[in-house]
């Protein structure tokens, strides 16, 4: 007899996590099934130790090469993070420029319990009122510039859902995860304020209080999902015989060995981890999945040796990061007609991937500080994302802006982005770079360490049915499953979007450089479509491909995030979002994925 | 004596095991050079990984636990047709063997030792009897008897492992060029710095990283480095330092160790042109592939965490902690001593 749980969930992650805490707290039997391994915070081992490290060499590990055939870039370097997928065994493959197919790490958020919560900078945003509403927002407008085909008034979607439907959740999300940050001069509505108050800003970022405010920017602390004070929800603790412990400038892409970042495991997995009606199988991948008619029947995963063994759930929520779930809803399909018939009737499942317009502006600044006390980002704004001042640009959209305090805190990190902002291209500016060496190098180091700051935009990018995953033809993972395939570009009016926002940017370090004259050189300004690379880049802001709408002429999910064909599979992470928000996405992710845990309730 | 054996959960087994070893696939897809295409280890990920070499805490004394590594050797038996397994190495004396127990009806055969921290040694796995290398560990070493067996080192390790004594003094020269301390305030510095490191604050603080001939310790990281994790290196470093020394030796009577800097700054620049003069392009066709290379270990080396085997005693940090002062306080601008565990560091609860 098979075993059976109330709740499957795959992933556990920003979008599993919520609704496994949601139905276990409920007296539901729920399994998680995580492809990645369980690291413990120190204060969960009871020898005191993390698998976790303050490691530089944990972010970018040893030099391995690409050997798959049958990509262009076979034989290229990559250091990924010890807990991300290995390239060669689970590569994801996306068309290249020059119309080839290339190996890429871009598009992994980090295999592990808490997923890509365990690594990412932490910047927890709300998305603004107006990000739920493009479509009619744009529908009537004649002043939108750089949309030669009108895609944006034909393709734009309003959410079927509002800011008031999802605002009680990040409430929820902002006390549950455990979040610092500031209320005020932010431009969305709160019902609350469940906010940590939050540690001093770095003093470098003296330079973009002063910018902002020249600029009459209306700015407030970055929202950042590490906890500055003791939190009961989860029961952490933050140590009082260190000023400000968190800050350590190991924070983007590292996991954190004290647990003071909130990811998923800490925040909403170990407040239920003993009870009786939750289990985690770590290590364990999920490979397909199989239907009797509208219902998941069965969910076939292999253990840690690699044996296949089956469960079974009344309701399965996928939520293994947006290319990953839409992957296994189109390997299940291609297993089964029937499947295919009632996943993807309209030929919708896999389109309209999303990432972020991302881009921004770094420099050098007059002084220099010790950034390795840094958490992520100090300070945000709003400014860009009003529709006053979409307006007045002849945008779509518009995007949040924060400045980044942790990037090339440390030596390491400093060299090996040094000219090169992916993991796709890490080190290779810097060892071209042959100048550097000697009296050249110390140069290098007096004039960079501890001196830069960059300004960064994160804003949404036009969707595009042609922006699409797929299942590659050829190229299979170390389980002989076909990889995923991303193919996406960028509209024309993302690339004058990205390049109206780096020029805001641009303009905040060059009024903070030199106390509000606005005449501070600024070398760098420039967004994410420059780069070689750029059809790859995904910022690990890994959003649709099985959107949620209105009806199943438009999309994949209704609007709580069930599959239209089915009566008990549900996708809770990134994959539902029709457009792209004007911030980073986990705190949006979590915050849906508690709406749709208290909607399964009602059904279950 | 036999080392001590230490509790592991499965769930670390598990967890530093499924990633790298599961698979249906078995194609070569993790061979950059440093394998033959039948050995084994071609097929799985980061095969250097094994035996697990961690972090040891008796939870109790952070600080005297620092001394050791916990080192976990896994046998994977994918197939379950093996009763038995133990191993047998130069941890203990007359290679005692010391069982691995299979982990909750699983594939993985495991055991994990207590073993102090800069120790090179040779183990072999007793396989329901008979005598087997490490089937996923690449480390082997040929001892003087003829015999091949498997080989580990712990963290901090100095004991020389990839180069020869010649490639180690010549390699040193090459780093120094890269580094920026054979500057006139790096020299100075690292003088000052290793001579304050009172013996009893070495022993005390950084027992197991004292200064080594070459400055940081960049030569022995890249030692450490082409041992394990870039094995497939380690053909590019011996077939460079011999073109370079033979280059080198042609220029100049002098020893390396005694050449003048100048000559340094000649070849580095010609490598940098990718043009040398005298390179045999048939033994190596792209000298400046090989500079940048060593341009990327030379500074992750002198940086890294110490325990890597470069950074040695954390010079390169303190370096960078002195050289970088506020101007209106005093106080450092790089204050690495507050995040990272004792007793190279003071962070009051991190335990590395």
């Amino acid at each position: 007899m098979e075993e059976e749980f109330d709740v499957i969930i795959v992933g556990s992650g920003a979008g599993g996590a919520p609704v496994a805490h949601t139905l276990v707290n409920a007296g539901k039997t729920v399994l998680i099934l995580e492809k990645g391994p369980l690291f413990l915070p120190q204060y969960q081992d009871d020898k005191g130790l993390s698998d976790f490290k303050r490691d530089e060499l944990f972010a970018t590990g040893s030099e391995k090469r690409i050997t798959l055939s049958g990509v262009s870039n076979q034989g290229s370097s990559y250091y990924s993070s010890h807990v991300e997928p290995d390239l060669n065994d689970e590569p994801h493959i996306y068309q290249s420029a020059d119309g080839t197919d290339k190996a890429t790490l871009e598009g992994y958020t980090a295999q592990v319990v808490g997923g890509g919560t365990q690594l990412y900078g932490a910047v927890s945003l709300r998305f603004t009122e107006t990000d739920f509403r493009l479509g009619s927002f744009n529908r009537d407008r004649t002043d939108i510039l750089n949309d030669p085909n009108d895609d944006i008034r034909r393709e734009a979607p309003d959410w079927p859902i509002g800011y008031n439907d999802l605002e009680p959740y990040y409430t929820k999300t902002e006390k549950l995860i455990g979040i610092n940050g500031t209320r005020a001069n932010q431009k969305k509505f709160f019902s609350a304020d469940n906010y940590q108050t939050p540690y001093s800003p770095n003093p470098i970022s003296r330079y973009v209080e002063v910018g902002m405010d020249a600029l009459s920017l209306p700015r407030y602390r970055t929202p950042l999902a590490v906890i500055t004070q003791d939190h009961a929800p989860s029961g952490r603790k933050v140590e009082t015989d260190l000023s400000e412990p968190a800050k350590t400038g190991l924070v983007n892409r590292y996991g954190d060995p004290m647990g003071y970042k909130s990811n998923t495991w800490v925040a909403l997995l170990s407040p239920i981890k003993d009870k009786d009606n939750f289990e985690i199988r770590c290590n364990c991948v999920v490979t397909h999945i199989e239907n009797q008619a509208s219902r998941i029947s069965r969910v076939f995963y292999r253990d840690p040796c690699g044996d296949q063994k089956t469960v079974r759930g009344k309701i399965v929520v996928i939520a293994c990061s947006a290319i990953e779930s839409v992957r296994l809803l189109m390997l299940a399909a291609r297993e089964n007609a029937d499947f295919a018939a009632r996943i993807n009737p309209n030929d919708l499942l896999g389109r309209y991937f999303l990432t972020h317009c991302f881009g921004g502006a770094e420099t050098e600044m007059p002084d220099r500080f010790d950034k390795s006390v840094s958490l992520d980002s100090d300070w945000a704004t709003d400014a860009f994302a009003t529709e006053e001042f979409i307006r007045s640009k002849g945008l779509w959209a518009g995007g949040a802006v924060y400045n980044n305090t942790s990037d090339q805190a440390l030596p390491i990190s400093l060299a090996r982005t040094h000219g090169s902002q992916d993991i796709d291209t890490i080190w290779e500016a810097f060892v071209a770079d042959t100048a550097k060496t000697g009296s050249e190098l110390l140069a290098f180091l007096d004039r960079d360490f501890g001196t830069r700051l960059s300004v960064s935009f994160m804003a949404n990018q036009v969707p595009l049915r042609t922006n699409r995953i797929e299942l590659h033809p050829t190229v299979v993972d170390k389980w002989n499953r076909p990889s995923a395939y991303i193919i996406k570009d960028w509209h024309p009016h993302d690339i004058y979007l990205m390049d109206t926002l780096a020029e805001q940017c641009k303009n905040i370090l060059a009024f903070g450089g030199d106390n509000g004259i606005g005449n501070y050189p600024v070398e760098g300004f420039g967004a994410v479509y420059m780069a070689s690379n750029a059809r790859a880049r995904i910022a690990n802001h890994i959003l649709g491909g099985a959107r949620f709408g209105f009806s199943p002429d438009d999309s994949v999910l209704d609007v709580n995030c069930r599959a239209w064909g089915f009566d008990n599979l549900y996708l809770t992470d990134g994959s539902f979002m029709p457009t792209s928000g004007s911030a980073n996405p986990t705190h949006t992710i979590q915050a849906n994925a508690f709406r749709v845990a208290d909607k399964i309730l009602e059904v279950i | 004596m036999k080392p001590i054996s230490v509790k592991k959960e499965s769930q670390y087994v598990f967890n530093h095991c499924a990633k790298y070893l599961a698979r249906d696939n078995s194609d070569i897809r993790h061979n950059f050079g440093q394998f033959t295409d039948n050995d084994p280890a071609a097929r799985i990920c980061e095969s250097w990984r094994f035996p697990i070499i961690d972090s040891y805490s008796d939870g109790i004394d952070f600080e005297t636990s620092y001394a050791f590594n916990t080192v976990t050797f896994i046998y994977p038996d994918f197939d379950r047709s093996v009763e038995n397994v133990a191993v047998i190495g130069s941890f203990a004396n007359l290679y005692e063997p010391m069982s691995l127990t299979r982990v909750e009806n699983s594939c993985y055969f495991a055991l994990s030792l207590l073993i102090p921290k800069g120790q090179v040694h040779t183990y072999q796995f007793l396989v329901d009897g008979v005598l087997k290398l490490d089937p996923i560990n690449p480390q082997t070493v040929t001892l003087d008897n003829g015999k091949t067996w498997s080989r580990f080192f712990t963290e901090f390790c100095t004991v020389p492992l990839s180069f020869e004594r010649w490639e180690m003094v010549l390699l040193d020269r090459l780093t120094d060029h890269i580094l920026p301390f054979h500057t006139e305030s790096g020299e100075n510095f690292l003088d000052r710095y290793y001579e304050n490191l009172d013996r009893a604050a070495k022993n005390a603080q950084f027992a197991h990283a004292y200064r080594l001939d070459q400055s940081v310790g960049v030569v022995n990281f890249i030692d450490k480095l082409l041992a394990r994790s870039e094995r497939h290196f380690l053909d590019d470093y011996h077939t460079c330092l011999d073109l370079t020394n033979s280059i080198l030796r042609g220029r100049s009577v002098a020893e390396i160790a005694a050449m003048p800097k100048a000559m340094f700054v000649d070849i580095y620049a010609e490598m940098a042109s990718g043009s040398v003069n005298g390179w045999d392009y048939t033994r190596y066709s792209n000298p400046r592939f090989f500079l940048q290379l060593l341009r990327r270990h030379t500074f992750t080396g002198a940086f890294a965490h110490p325990k890597y085997g470069g950074n040695s005693a954390a010079s390169a940090w303190a370096f960078l902690e002195e050289r970088y002062k506020s101007k209106v306080t005093g106080e450092t601008l790089f204050d690495w001593g507050r995040v990272i565990e004792k007793p190279l560091g003071f962070a009051p609860n991190y335990h590395g």
